[in-house]
């Protein structure tokens, strides 16, 4: 069944049609809100969205762009709305606990390990996730595109709708900001040696 | 200096580190949470309108507006050349002496 097919079958209802899509888009789905959110519950409540809105909205589909650019679309909207509605609860907390009685516990999230990266590099992509978690919007989706999902600057454009220089500038300003807060975090953790008094 | 360099290292390094990563699987049988949450999911108009309403550049145009109409509603009732009606402070002297007598009793006690 090529993809014309499979989005003709989804128009007209088909549930096996519906199966198949799910198989075969379910880990980019879930790799990339995974990038973005890095919580792999909220990333699988994610994966659940899209592929929701993808039966509702099918018919919709006019196929000026591929399936997968339409699907890794809808899954950065509603990974970065997750991101909106997760920092506007922390707001809410925030000002709660301004007007609390100061006994509400403030829970750090877990650090994010992503399963993918080899085991001899899991310290250190740890630090880059944190860090990345800390950059704007478009950078970090462009970023996420193009290491984690190993797309290519032509089709991060596609997939963001903006041009292939855009999205250059975006991944070398991800770099360079991504470089700063590295900085700040190693200086942090090294300490010099002390010099020898004699 | 011999810091810095070491920081450079490890900066290079970090940014290298999600070379060659893999994919991140789904967990199993995501099809079977797909299709319970469709049957359970049925999102209320109360729902969409509560989160469209809590968005924050929602909430504070619709506080600006509130008080924007009340600011209007303020300067438009406000007609400085007309001076408020001066209630009348005094009773009349009639009203004060009289001795009419309430008619309740009149009305209760019919017999004599």
């Amino acid at each position: 069944m090529d993809q014309q097919e499979l989005i003709v079958q989804l128009q007209q209802g088909s549930e096996s049609a519906f199966v198949r899509l799910v198989d075969e888009w379910q880990d980019m789905v879930y790799n990339t809100a995974l990038g973005i959110v890095q919580n792999a519950e909220d990333a699988d409540d994610i994966a659940q969205e899209v592929f929701i809105q993808v039966f509702k909205s099918i018919r919709s589909f006019k196929g000026d762009a591929k399936l997968s650019t339409w699907i890794y679309r809808i899954t950065i909207t509603k990974s970065l709305d997750h991101e909106k509605r997760k920092k506007r609860k922390k707001r809410f907390a925030f000002v709660q606990s301004l007007f609390g009685d100061g006994n509400e516990e403030e829970t750090q999230p877990a650090e994010f390990n992503h399963p993918g990266v080899q085991m001899e590099n899991k310290e250190k992509a740890t630090g880059l996730l944190q860090a990345l978690d800390r950059l704007p919007e478009k950078q970090k989706v462009a970023f996420v595109l193009h290491k984690l999902e190993g797309q290519s600057h032509r089709e991060i454009a596609e997939i963001m709708k903006t041009s292939l220089v855009s999205v250059e500038s975006l991944i070398a300003r991800a770099k360079t900001n991504l470089r700063k807060l590295l900085t700040e975090y190693y200086k942090d953790k090294i300490i010099e040696p002390e010099k020898d008094p004699l | 200096m011999k810091k810095q360099e070491q920081i450079n290292k490890l900066i290079e390094e970090t940014l290298e580190s999600l070379e060659g990563v893999a994919r991140a699987e789904a967990k199993p049988f995501l099809m079977t949470r797909i299709r319970a949450r469709m049957f359970r999911h049925t999102e209320s108009a109360w729902d969409r309108a509560g989160w469209f309403i809590g968005r924050p550049a929602v909430l504070l145009t619709g506080l600006c507006l509130i008080l924007f109409i009340n600011a209007v509603v303020v300067v438009f009732n406000r007609q400085p050349g007309k001076a408020a009606p001066i209630e009348q402070l005094s009773q009349s002297p009639n009203d004060e002496f009289s001795y009419t007598v309430a008619t309740i009793y009149d009305i209760e006690n019919t017999q004599p």
